[in-house]
């Protein structure tokens, strides 16, 4: 029957609606093609955002909660979390080019731009006709690897005060997990599911994604630093 | 085979079966445990979470006929996000004020103003300017939250909320409670998406995942609640599923051009 | 670093590359995730077709869902009954494939039933000798899943704080990820279009032209199998397995309590080496393809 309001109350909710915003942005990083890119239609990796973040995310918040049971320091914990993100979604768009590669056969080229902006390779003379670009170009290939870390801190911040609160690493998960994936749904709803990366016009549009998930994660941080662990279990 | 009657709900029908078929749920699983002192009829948990299953698959099927570029999956995914974080919320400060029995208002509650935010982002901020946006999202995250609410009741036997962590979140059930219930509300649209469409068929699916998902919280309830109330959730479950099953392949056979052994393609098509 | 725990660390590395390879399999044999809408697309443009239309929610939640139900039926019985970690891993499995026949076959129904209108029928055969098949992958991918998190939890140090359901359904969704980037590409870009030219994506002019006829009578869906597992599945399977093995040996060689520095720079030199790698291969493409031959714009190659 004990209300502890103090000034870590309100630091932890930072810390989580921080993390939340790391998620949001980092979706907008995701070099996501949707369906047409599994048929070499469109640049970007050919799957949804919402679960490929939350994949890459995830993999990153098993790796923090393995570090954060052996220590309590922060900054391991989110380097760490970062960390597994990055490998997740690296392995994946590497994989994904060898297909592109090796079995449709076909140079990776981004329809957004006319050069590659950081290759600086030319990109409309490899855009297949009828198509709106294929594979994942190096802009794509380390937007991408911007948008796990992001999401692998972001998760891995959004655990770090759960499990300050509870201490009880199975909740934490499950109420991190579940914050993940509303912060991984407004912004994939915000490019309507396809995006190339930084480069893409749609970009621009983050900060609608931002506002609305500054908004969401205010609530979904009022409930989770309110659920504090009754005594006499 | 006899021609098979549909039937169609308006979503306010639905909203009233799935707000008082829930909650009444509930408590009467808790009621009913407490009065015999045993734990027996937990099962109804699972009943209630039916309820909530149709008002939020409803929901999500009149939201995704819109069209949102992510996939019908997405909203699920938001709604149960939310839902097992919100759960647990009205539990706790039930708790800790010393009104254990008004947990389930004040999730219903605070997840219905969740789902309303949301909505009113969506369509003002991020400008999707889909009219029904708030309404549905409201009905869809106060759904997937009762939904969860009432399988982790039907888990632990009890509204406590130190049980509900012990058993259902502690042990890691939760995951499965995520999954089944996103999965509930979103597959009965996705698995029947197509112009043909139509609403008995795809609640009726809904039922079937939902009977699916009471069998999945059964197994669970096993180490919770040992050997008899776990079996009769189960064997409920089994029922429920079966039932379901049978009716939904009827309506499949009822809307489909045709239900075939076996053979070529259409002869229009060869 | 010891030698027994660099040991489970190479087991949860092959477990991860069958398992990405089975979901990968598993899903083009149902036409799962991406390549799915050509499925739907095809019946809509005048092509009904033999093929198996497994919409189950995309692959990513629906591996969560059957890896967490074989991580809750082995945590029961594991905790609960005090049985073996190796044989409560083929229960959950078990429950898993059972509950995969369940939803899959309702897709198939359910998609297929709200076509009426473009003569899509049902075809009862396809559901009786597909479905088995893709129960059986569904069995593989979630047996190796619940067994990498068994070792997670029980036997690897330091033990992972996580209950191994929350461990499954995170593996799950992310084995589903994988699949649906890297594996559909496979059946999505090559398989469902064989009658292309060769080189190129799918032209938008032929969306739903997939190809509905086999080398004898007419093509279903466990020849895609055939097809995929020749190279989708086991590039699937090398995603996630060096997802898993990466992830996990980098805290296994370093002590995550003393060498926390050193593990994560580990990773962070995997990261880079695969982003170089990714370059060198979009430079080897660009050379050996060249551009295309129809381009009539003025940016030159």
């Amino acid at each position: 029957m004990s209300m502890t309001f103090d000034i870590n109350t309100l630091v932890y909710m930072l810390e989580i609606v921080v993390g939340s915003l790391l998620v949001s942005v980092g979706v907008h990083f995701v070099p996501v093609g949707g369906a047409p890119a599994a048929m070499a239609q469109a640049t970007g990796i050919g799957t949804g955002t919402v679960t490929l973040a939350a994949g890459s995310g995830l993999t990153g918040l098993l790796s923090a909660g393995l570090m954060m049971s052996v220590t309590d320091n922060i900054w391991p914990i989110l380097a760490t979390g970062a960390v597994g993100s990055m490998i997740m979604m690296d392995a994946t768009m590497l994989t994904g080019d060898f297909i592109y590669s090796y079995a449709v056969g076909c140079p990776y080229a981004s329809a957004k731009v006319n050069y590659d902006p950081i290759t600086m390779f030319p990109q409309p003379p490899y855009v297949a006709p009828g198509t709106v670009g294929q594979g994942i170009p190096t802009v794509c290939f380390v937007s991408g690897t911007i948008g796990a870390l992001l999401g692998g801190v972001g998760g891995a911040m959004i655990y770090y005060p759960c499990m300050q609160i509870s201490g009880n690493p199975a909740q934490s998960a499950i109420f991190a997990l579940g914050i993940f994936f509303v912060q991984s749904v407004i912004p994939s709803w915000n490019i309507q599911g396809t995006i190339e990366g930084f480069h893409d016009p749609k970009f621009k549009k983050w900060p609608l994604a931002f506002k609305a998930s500054l908004i969401a994660g205010i609530l979904l941080a009022i409930m989770t630093v309110l659920i504090q662990p009754l005594g006499g279990a | 085979m006899d021609q098979l009657k549909g039937f169609t709900f308006t979503p306010q029908q639905l909203r009233m079966y799935g707000i008082i078929g829930s909650v009444v749920g509930i408590y009467l699983t808790v009621g009913l445990n407490v009065l015999t002192g045993t734990k027996l009829f937990s099962f109804i948990g699972s009943i209630a979470a039916l309820f909530a299953v149709l008002w939020g698959a409803n929901a999500i099927r009149r939201i995704c006929s819109y069209g949102l570029g992510t996939g019908v999956p997405a909203m699920g995914m938001l709604c149960t996000g939310m839902g097992c974080v919100a759960a647990v919320f009205g539990l706790n400060l039930a708790g800790r004020f010393g009104i254990e029995w008004a947990g389930v208002i004040i999730t219903l509650i605070y997840a219905a103003i969740f789902g309303y935010v949301v909505g009113v982002l969506c369509n003002k901020v991020m400008k999707f300017n889909i009219p029904i946006m708030e309404e549905g999202l409201t009905d869809g995250a106060a759904a997937c939250t009762m939904a969860i609410l009432a399988w982790s009741v039907t888990i632990s036997g009890s509204l406590s909320y130190n049980a509900i962590i012990a058993d259902v979140y502690n042990t890691g059930f939760l995951a499965l409670i995520f999954i089944l219930g996103g999965m509930a509300l979103f597959h009965p649209f996705n698995a029947n998406l197509g112009p043909d469409e139509k609403q008995d068929r795809t609640l009726i699916d809904g039922m079937m995942v939902g009977g699916l998902a009471m069998i999945g919280v059964g197994i669970c309830s096993l180490v919770t609640l040992g050997l008899a109330p776990a079996m009769l959730t189960i064997v409920v479950g089994f029922a429920i599923w079966y039932y379901f099953y049978i009716w939904y392949f009827r309506l499949t056979t009822r809307d489909a051009a045709a239900v075939v052994g076996t053979g070529l393609l259409p002869p229009s098509a060869l | 670093m010891d030698a027994f725990g660099m040991g489970l660390v190479a087991a949860m590395g092959a477990l991860a590359t069958v398992a990405g390879a089975s979901e990968d399999i598993d899903s083009d044999i149902g036409s799962q995730s991406n390549p799915n809408s050509q499925v739907q697309l095809a019946a809509q443009v005048g092509n009904p077709h033999r093929i198996y239309n497994k919409a189950i929610a995309g692959e990513p939640p629906s591996n969560a869902l059957w890896c967490a139900t074989a991580c809750i039926m082995a945590y029961v019985l594991i905790e609960g009954f005090h049985m073996p970690l190796l044989f409560a891993t083929v229960a959950g499995a078990s429950l898993a494939a059972l509950f995969d026949g369940v939803m899959a076959t309702s897709a198939y129904f359910g998609r297929s039933a709200s076509q009426s209108r473009f003569n899509q029928w049902i075809y009862l055969d396809i559901v009786r000798y597909t479905t088995p098949s893709i129960m059986a992958h569904v069995w593989i991918t979630s047996f190796c899943v619940t067994l990498i998190a068994v070792i997670q939890v029980y036997v690897l140090t330091p033990h992972h704080p996580f209950p191994i359901p929350v461990i499954g359904l995170i593996w799950g969704i992310t084995i589903g990820a994988i699949g649906s980037s890297v594996g559909d590409i496979h059946y999505g870009g090559e398989r469902e279009f064989q009658w292309r030219l060769f080189g190129q994506g799918l032209n938008t002019m032929l969306s739903g032209q997939i190809v509905r006829k086999a080398e004898a009578g007419l093509r279903n869906s466990i020849d895609n199998a055939w097809f995929c597992a020749k190279f989708g599945g086991p590039c699937t399977g090398l995603g996630f397995g060096l997802t898993v093995f990466c992830d996990n040996w980098r805290t296994t060689v370093f002590d995550p309590v003393t060498q926390a520095p050193y593990a994560i720079a580990m990773g962070v030199i995997f990261v880079i080496l695969m982003n170089v790698y990714n370059l060198y291969m979009e430079i080897s493409a660009r050379k050996k393809y060249g551009p295309y031959p129809g381009y009539k714009g003025d940016i030159a190659a």
